[in-house]
């Protein structure tokens, strides 16, 4: 069977029923083949906004999955290698030959990519090679994603490549090099931290507090004070303690237009059972609709999918609102069960309130 | 499914025993058409079977032929074998006025068949059935290496990619300078 004796159209529909990483397995078997997927899957590959490098698959189908060891992991890719090396085969990437495998199979799906084979100190040149060849596939309007740790070294400078780190601050000895770890991070988008008794404290400055999405697990709202500095867009934080006044204090730092103007969505869980009180809402001045109709509905699609594989935020259905005295934009507020949860439209008050009509 | 009996070369079709079709009988006297492929057996198929084709559908739809008429005019797919032909039919009979199923498993498993098999429902432009096709296609190399891959679709390296465009430049200026002879002569 001689694939380009298939006309175009039927190579397209072959194409186009063909997982990810078949499609780039064919790629690398020649130059016709690269050129031939580029052009039949462009409807298919804008699809994709964002390229992620990291360790675990996971469910998003926007997202294109690479395996790729950071620290750690680094040495089980290693023993692997070591154990089964049949299953390797040699592909040319950027032009440099590489060793790879096909991945197994995640608890949510398979990667996209064939699994490289390398030695720590190549690591970087692999990252590099196999980023350029994506950034030729899909073009640099893609966000392409390092997902790493803390403890990890490698945070190569790549055109076009941001970083997703995750990583547990109950080790965290030396701020100054936390703090220097990501002043070094090319472009932070993502955070997922855990914080455990930590009482440092890190500059209103850092980088941290700029990443487009925080996911955090911590004590108190002081370290690190997200519900003080945040600069990106949605933020879920998870709190031991934490007072109303803090509560308040947020949410009339976002009304003044003080902090806060790229926040879309915020959610505030307390963990130790002392759900947020209701006077919250009167101390930061909400604002009711018209109690015998519905309210609308508060949705966003999250910047990251994560763990929970939910690609939309939590729906906030609240009478409750606050407006921004800077541009009279609205936000819903919502308090239920130990969680506050805040939710901003992309609507005045007047656009907001005939959402209702 | 329909039965068959061999063709001649003859300009008169032979005999073809009726597709038994659905159990209940139509309210209405149901069209039927006549197809051969490369080795004129002539299958006889209802116009409902044969709206899969939008080749098909589009050529028979303004004829009006009578029954003789179309007994005596088969369509003639002389670039499709006998034997894929009688597979694109009973594919068209079995899902004759019914929505066609997510999967079909009854493809055929040989590769070259197959092959024969997408070409003709190309061809014959039936949508549903190039799909499923397409799909057993993907399906040949899900889980391959590169390597088996190249093997199962006959993928040419970069080499005998570049060989091969030399070779076809050197025919097409070998054509070229003789046609220019040619003319000469002619001219002469």
């Amino acid at each position: 069977m001689k694939l380009s004796k298939f006309p175009r159209l039927v190579q397209k529909e072959i194409l186009d029923n063909m997982e990810m990483l078949d499609i780039f397995l064919v790629s690398f078997l020649s130059k016709n083949m690269k050129k031939m997927i580029k052009l039949s899957q462009i409807s298919r590959f804008k699809t994709i906004n964002r390229v992620v490098y990291g360790y675990y698959p996971f469910q998003d189908n926007r997202a294109v999955v690479i395996p790729f060891p950071m620290a750690e992991h680094l040495e089980e890719f290693i023993k692997r290698r070591k154990e089964a090396k049949n299953e390797y085969f040699q592909l040319n990437v950027s032009g440099n030959e590489m060793d790879f495998r096909l991945p197994d199979k995640g608890k949510y799906r398979l990667y996209d990519f064939p699994e490289a084979s390398f030695d720590k100190s190549d690591q970087e040149s692999v990252l590099k090679s196999i980023h350029y060849y994506l950034l030729d596939f899909f073009g640099d309007s893609v966000d392409y994603q390092l997902s790493t740790n803390y403890y990890a070294h490698l945070i190569p400078k790549l055109p076009h490549l941001s970083v997703c780190v995750t990583f547990n601050l109950s080790v965290l000895h030396d701020m100054k090099s936390f703090e220097d770890f990501l002043s070094s991070t090319p472009v932070l988008k993502r955070i997922q931290m855990h914080v455990c008794g930590t009482k440092k404290r890190l500059s209103p400055e850092s980088k941290l507090y700029q990443a487009e999405y925080i996911r955090t697990i911590q004590h108190d709202p002081h370290f690190p004070a997200v519900l003080r500095h945040f600069q990106g867009r949605q933020a879920f934080l998870s709190f031991a303690k934490c007072e109303d006044l803090e509560l308040i204090e947020f949410v009339k730092r976002w009304k003044s237009g003080e902090a806060f103007q790229k926040l879309e969505y915020m959610k505030i869980k307390m963990t130790d059972n002392k759900p947020p009180r209701y006077e919250v809402l009167n101390a930061v001045g909400v604002k009711y609709t018209d109690k015998t109709k519905q309210p609308p509905t508060h949705t966003l699609a999250k910047v990251f999918i994560t763990g929970d594989c939910k690609p939309y935020t939590d729906p906030i259905i609240s009478h409750s609102y606050v407006v921004r005295e800077s541009d009279n934009r609205v936000a819903s507020v919502s308090i239920h069960r130990n969680e506050l949860n805040f939710g901003v439209w992309n609507k005045t008050e007047d656009e907001f309130l005939k959402l209702m009509d | 499914m329909s039965s068959t009996e061999q063709g001649t070369s003859s300009a008169a079709p032979a005999e073809p025993t009726t597709a038994p079709e659905s159990a209940a009988a139509p309210e209405v006297p149901e069209s039927f058409y006549y197809v051969h492929g490369k080795d004129k057996v002539v299958h006889k198929v209802s116009a409902g079977a044969l709206q899969h084709s939008a080749l098909i559908h589009g050529m028979i739809s303004n004829l009006g032929y009578t029954e003789e008429q179309a007994k005596a005019n088969p369509f003639p797919f002389e670039n499709i074998d006998g034997d894929i032909l009688q597979m694109v039919v009973d594919w068209c009979n079995q899902h004759k006025g019914k929505p066609t199923p997510p999967e079909d498993t009854n493809l055929p498993k040989q590769k070259e068949k197959l092959f024969d098999l997408v070409l003709a429902v190309n061809y014959l432009e039936i949508k549903e059935l190039l799909t499923y096709c397409c799909k057993q296609v993907a399906m040949m190399v899900k889980g391959k290496s590169p390597e088996e891959i190249r093997e199962i679709w006959m993928i040419p390296t970069d080499a005998e990619d570049e060989a091969a465009e030399k070779e076809a430049k050197k025919r097409a200026g070998k054509e070229a300078a003789g046609e220019t002879a040619a003319a000469a002569g002619d001219a002469k």
